[in-house]
C-alpha cells in the first residue's frame, strides 16, 4: 500500500450527541464566512414505487415552514444576513446547506435544530409545492440527456430503487399524498440519521456549546435505513432507443459498477480518470457537473479527435450500493450511433485486454493526488467534502480511498475494465433527434 | 487587514504598450492562484460574414499553443493540478488559469504561449467546428436558448454588437479558415485593451515584473475599434411566440436593452433589478411566482450591464397550461418596480441581503478572481467592492424607481414564449 495522502484540509474534530447526532467541526480562523451542513442518509433508495420523489418533496418542504420559522422565514432569515442556502437530494442522502458571514453561525444552527424533526409538511403547502417540483422535472424533461439518464437507470436496475432519479415518477409526484410525505419524514429525519458538519469561520468551544444545546435536546428519532433489495447480476445486454427533439445523436452506455465500499472501487475511479479524464470525488467542487473537455483521456481521444463526437466522456461516481459506470457521447454531425457505440466497445474491449502503460497511470494517479491536494477551499466547499464522504464512508474514508486510489496498478486497471465491460454487464441507451423543421438562422 | 492582503482591494498599472496588469490577494487559508488574460476580442467583433469567429478564436488559444500540442498542454495541466478555461462574452474574451499558488510562474508562461503564441491546427479547427455546429443546434432546439436568441433579435437591430448569440450560421462557421483565425487573433489579442488579473499571495511588483516578462512581443499593441451601436428600436408588445413540440417546459421571456455598466443609474437598477428577482429567494418574482402560487420551478430576473450598454431579462420556466398565469406576474412586477416606490422594509431586507453576500463571493480563489475580473474590466476603483455597501446604502426608493424607468425600458422590451402549446404528457 502506498503511504497515507494528507491532503490539505483543515483540522477536523468529530464528536456524537447522546441522541446519535454526529458532529463535525471544520474552524479555519481566518475565514470570513462560516457553512453549515446537515446530511441525511436518506434519498431516492429509501423509496419504493408509489412514493418515488418522497425524498426530494420532502427536502422542498424543509423549506416551506417548522414551529420557529413559518412558511419563507427560513430562506429570509439566512438571506436577509447575506447567507445563501440550498439542498439537494441524491440516491444515497439529502444536503441541506447554509453558508453566511461568521458573525451570523447562530441562524443557521438554529434553523436546521427546528427542522430537524418539526418541519409542518402542512397539506396545502404540500399541495403547491406539486407544481413546483412537476416544473422541475419539466425543466429536466427539456434536456435530452435526462431522458436518456432516465431511461438507462430503468434499464440497469429491475429491481433496486436506483431505478428511479430522485425526482421520482411523473405518475408518482401526481398521486403522493400528505400522509406519505408525512410518514417518510418522521420514518427518516432525526438525530441518529443525521450529520451536522460546521466550517469555517467560528470559535469551536462557543459552536460546541451552542450545538448541544440546540440539538442536544432533540429526541433520539431516524430511522438509520439500510436497503434490502438486492439488484441481481445482469446477464445480458439491455438497450433502448429514444426519439425526440434535440441536436444530434446522443448515445450512453451504462455498466454495473462496484460500490464505494466495494474493494474494487479504487480501481474502477482510476479507470474512469484514465478514460474520461474527470478526478471526480478528489476535485474541487462537487466533481458532478458536466464535464470539462479532456484531451488527453482515452474516450476523448477516440470519440472527439477522430471527428465522431463533439463531446465524449466517463463518469464513475461511487454509491452505496451497486451501481454504474457510464460512458456517454454527443455524435457529431452525420455521424451514427452505431458508430460511436462500435468505438466506445473498441475502447472499453482494448483496456480489459491490454493494461494501460505505467506512465499513463502515473499520470491519472498524480492528477488525483494533485485534486485532493487542492479540493479543500472555502467554508461551503470544506463543509460539503466532510459531509460527503460521512455519507459514504467513516471517519479516515476519504484519506483511506485516496491512499488506496493512488496505489493502483496498471495491471489492476485493466483487471478492473475487465471486470466492468463485458457484453451482458451493459445497458445502451441512444437518443435520435426527431427531423425538425429548419430554421433559417 | 493591510490592503495587500485584502481580496477585495484589486490594484492596477497600465504598461507603456496599454497592457493592464491587476493583482489581488487571494482569500486567506486557500493555496490556489488563477490569473486571466481578457481581449477585446468578443463576438461583437465578428465580420458579418464569419459570425462565430470570435468564438472559434477563443476556443483555438487553447488548443495548443508554444512549444505544446493540445494534448501536451492537458497534460501539462493535469500533471501541475491546473484548469484552463475560455469563454467568449459579446465585447471581450478571456482565457483563465487557476491551479497551486507555488506554481503561478509556470502558469503564467502558460497562460502567455495561450495567448501569443497559438498553433491553430487544421485538425484543432475542424474538431471547434464541428462542436459550434452542435452548440447552434441546440441554442435552436432548448426552448431556453431559443427564447434567448429571439429576444436578443427583437430588441437588438441588425448590426448592433448585441443582436448575436456569437455561435453563428453553419454557413458563417463553415467558411472560416485558419487565415481568419490568424488575422483576428493577431488584431484582437492585443496589449492595449486588454487586461491580465492576476489573484496569488505574491506582491503586487512581483507579479507585475512576472508579467512583464512573460507577455510581451504582441504583434499588434494598438486594440481594435469598437463596433458602432445602431440604436435600439421600439418594440412591437406582441408577444413572440415559438412553437416547439416536444418538449415539457416553456420559457417565457421579458427582456430589453438597458444601460451600461458606467450609467449614473447603474446602483439604483441594480437594486430594483434585485428586488425584481435578482436577490434569490427573496424576489418578487421568486416569491409571487414559485412560494406564493407555486406556478414554476424558476423565476427571477437579471441585469447584464456592459460597457457598450446592457440587457435585462426577466424570465420563468412552466408548462404550457399555466403560461396564462404566469405571463400576468412577470408583466406586473414589471409594471410595478418602475411605477411605485420599494417600501423601506423590503428594501433593507434585499440591500443587506447583497450587502452581506460580498464576503462569500470571496471563499474561493475563483471567486475572488471574478471580482477582480470584474473591477479591472470595467475599470472601478481599487476599493470598488469595499465601497459597495456604502455605495447600495445610499441609494433611495425613488432613486430605484426612477433608475428601473431607465434600465427596464418596456417601450425597447419584447416579450418571447419559446416551448410547447401542450404537455406531450397530456396525451398520454
Amino acid at each position: 500500500m502506498a503511504k497515507p495522502v494528507r491532503a490539505r484540509r483543515p483540522r477536523v474534530e468529530r464528536f456524537r450527541l447522546r441522541n446519535g447526532l454526529s458532529v463535525v467541526l471544520a474552524p479555519i480562523a481566518k475565514s470570513s464566512t462560516v457553512s453549515v451542513w446537515v446530511w441525511y442518509r436518506v434519498g431516492s433508495k429509501n423509496e419504493r414505487p408509489g412514493i418515488t420523489g418522497a425524498s426530494h418533496w420532502v427536502e422542498h418542504m424543509l423549506f416551506q415552514g417548522s414551529p420557529h420559522y413559518r412558511k419563507g422565514e427560513i430562506d429570509r432569515a439566512v438571506v436577509k444576513v447575506g447567507g445563501s442556502l440550498n439542498a439537494f437530494t441524491d440516491y444515497d442522502f439529502t444536503a441541506y446547506f447554509s453558508t453566511v458571514p461568521r458573525d451570523h453561525l447562530s441562524v443557521p444552527l438554529d434553523i436546521e435544530s427546528d427542522r430537524m424533526t418539526r418541519a409542518l409538511l402542512e397539506p396545502a403547502e404540500i399541495e403547491r409545492e406539486r407544481t413546483v417540483i412537476r416544473s422541475e422535472q419539466e425543466g429536466n424533461e427539456n434536456w435530452p440527456e435526462f431522458r436518456v439518464a432516465e431511461e438507462l437507470g430503468e434499464l440497469a436496475f429491475r429491481r433496486h430503487p436506483y431505478r428511479w432519479d430522485p425526482l421520482g415518477f411523473p405518475e408518482d409526484l401526481v398521486a403522493l399524498t400528505p400522509r406519505d410525505l408525512r410518514e417518510y419524514y418522521r420514518r427518516f429525519y432525526g438525530t441518529r440519521n443525521a450529520v451536522l458538519v460546521v466550517s469555517g469561520g467560528f470559535e469551536p468551544s462557543q459552536v460546541r456549546r451552542q450545538i448541544r444545546a440546540l440539538f442536544g435536546r432533540l429526541p433520539t428519532l431516524g430511522e438509520v435505513p439500510d436497503v434490502a433489495v438486492v439488484e441481481p447480476e445482469p446477464t445480458g445486454e439491455r438497450r433502448a432507443t429514444l426519439s425526440g427533439p434535440g441536436t444530434t445523436p446522443y448515445l450512453e452506455v451504462g455498466y454495473r459498477a462496484p460500490a464505494v465500499q466495494d474493494p474494487g472501487a479504487p480501481a474502477a475511479i482510476l479507470l474512469d480518470v484514465v478514460l474520461g479524464g474527470e478526478t471526480r470525488l478528489f476535485t474541487v467542487g462537487r466533481g458532478w457537473g458536466p464535464s470539462g473537455e479532456h484531451p488527453s483521456a482515452r474516450i476523448y481521444r477516440a470519440l472527439v479527435d477522430r471527428g465522431l463526437a463533439v463531446r465524449a466522456t466517463t463518469q464513475y461516481r461511487p454509491r452505496q450500493y451497486p451501481g454504474v459506470f457510464l460512458i456517454g457521447a454527443q455524435a457529431a454531425r452525420g455521424v451514427s450511433l452505431d458508430q460511436i457505440e462500435e468505438v466506445i466497445h473498441r475502447e472499453t474491449g482494448r483496456i480489459s485486454r491490454f493494461a494501460p502503460a505505467r506512465s499513463e497511470v502515473l499520470e491519472a494517479r498524480r492528477k488525483v493526488r494533485r485534486g485532493a491536494q487542492l479540493a479543500y477551499e472555502g467554508a461551503s466547499g470544506i463543509g460539503f467534502r466532510l459531509g460527503y464522504f460521512s455519507m459514504l464512508g467513516g471517519e479516515r474514508f476519504e484519506s483511506d480511498l485516496l491512499s488506496r486510489v493512488l496505489s493502483v496498478s496498471p495491471e489492476a486497471v485493466r483487471a478492473a475494465a475487465e471486470r466492468l465491460f463485458p457484453a451482458e454487464r451493459r445497458v445502451v441507451v441512444g437518443y435520435e433527434p426527431s427531423r425538425e423543421a429548419p430554421n433559417a438562422g | 487587514m493591510r490592503d495587500d492582503n485584502d481580496p477585495l482591494i484589486v490594484r492596477r498599472s497600465e504598461r507603456s504598450d496599454g497592457l493592464v496588469v491587476a493583482r489581488q490577494a487571494p482569500p486567506a487559508s486557500t493555496a490556489s492562484c488563477s490569473a486571466t488574460y481578457l481581449a477585446p476580442a468578443g463576438s461583437a467583433y465578428d465580420p458579418p460574414s464569419r459570425v462565430g469567429l470570435a468564438i472559434m478564436t477563443n476556443h483555438l488559444v487553447t488548443s495548443g499553443a508554444g512549444s505544446r500540442d493540445r494534448v501536451t498542454l492537458a497534460r501539462d495541466l493535469d500533471r501541475l493540478g491546473a484548469t484552463l478555461q475560455a469563454h467568449c462574452h459579446p465585447e471581450s474574451a478571456e482565457v483563465t488559469v487557476w491551479g497551486p499558488a507555488e506554481v503561478l510562474s509556470t502558469l503564467l508562461s502558460i497562460l502567455a504561449d495561450v495567448v501569443l503564441r497559438p498553433r491553430f491546427r487544421g485538425e484543432d479547427l475542424e474538431r471547434v467546428r464541428r462542436q459550434l455546429f452542435e452548440r447552434q443546434m441546440r441554442e435552436l432546439s432548448q426552448p431556453e436558448s431559443r427564447a434567448e436568441r429571439e429576444m436578443l433579435r427583437a430588441v437588438f437591430p441588425t448590426g448592433h454588437p448585441y443582436r448575436e448569440t456569437g455561435a453563428g450560421t453553419h454557413t458563417s462557421v463553415s467558411r472560416i479558415d485558419r487565415n481568419d483565425l490568424i488575422r483576428f487573433h493577431r488584431d484582437h489579442f492585443t496589449a492595449s485593451g486588454a487586461q491580465v488579473v492576476v489573484t496569488s499571495p505574491r506582491s503586487g511588483p512581483a507579479i507585475l515584473s512576472e508579467v512583464n516578462r512573460r507577455f510581451r512581443d504582441f504583434e499588434r499593441e494598438t486594440s481594435p475599434p469598437m463596433p458602432t451601436l445602431p440604436p435600439t428600436r421600439r418594440v412591437s408588445a406582441t408577444p413572440h411566440r415559438i412553437d416547439m413540440p416536444g418538449r415539457s417546459q416553456v420559457e417565457i421571456l421579458l427582456g430589453g436593452a438597458s444601460i451600461p455598466r458606467d450609467a449614473p443609474e447603474f446602483a439604483g437598477a441594480f437594486l430594483a433589478n434585485e428586488v425584481l428577482g435578482g436577490r434569490p429567494l427573496l424576489s418578487r418574482l421568486f416569491q409571487r411566482v414559485r412560494e406564493a402560487h407555486g406556478l414554476a420551478y424558476h423565476a427571477s430576473s437579471e441585469l447584464e450591464a456592459m460597457r457598450w450598454g446592457g440587457l435585462w431579462m426577466a424570465q420563468a420556466g412552466t408548462g404550457p397550461e399555466r403560461i396564462a398565469r404566469v405571463l400576468p406576474i412577470l408583466s406586473s412586477e414589471l409594471e410595478r418596480i418602475r411605477s411605485e416606490r420599494v417600501g423601506s422594509g423590503e428594501l433593507d431586507e434585499i440591500r443587506e441581503s447583497a450587502i452581506g453576500e460580498i464576503p462569500l463571493g470571496v471563499e474561493t480563489t475563483s471567486g475572488a478572481h471574478d471580482l477582480a475580473v470584474e473591477v479591472t474590466y470595467f475599470g472601478l476603483a481599487p476599493d470598488f467592492f469595499r465601497r459597495w455597501p456604502a455605495t447600495l446604502r445610499s441609494v433611495t426608493p425613488k432613486e430605484i424607481q426612477r433608475s428601473a424607468e431607465v434600465a427596464m425600458d418596456s417601450s425597447v422590451a419584447c416579450t418571447v414564449i419559446a416551448g410547447p402549446s401542450r404537455s406531450p404528457r397530456a396525451s398520454q
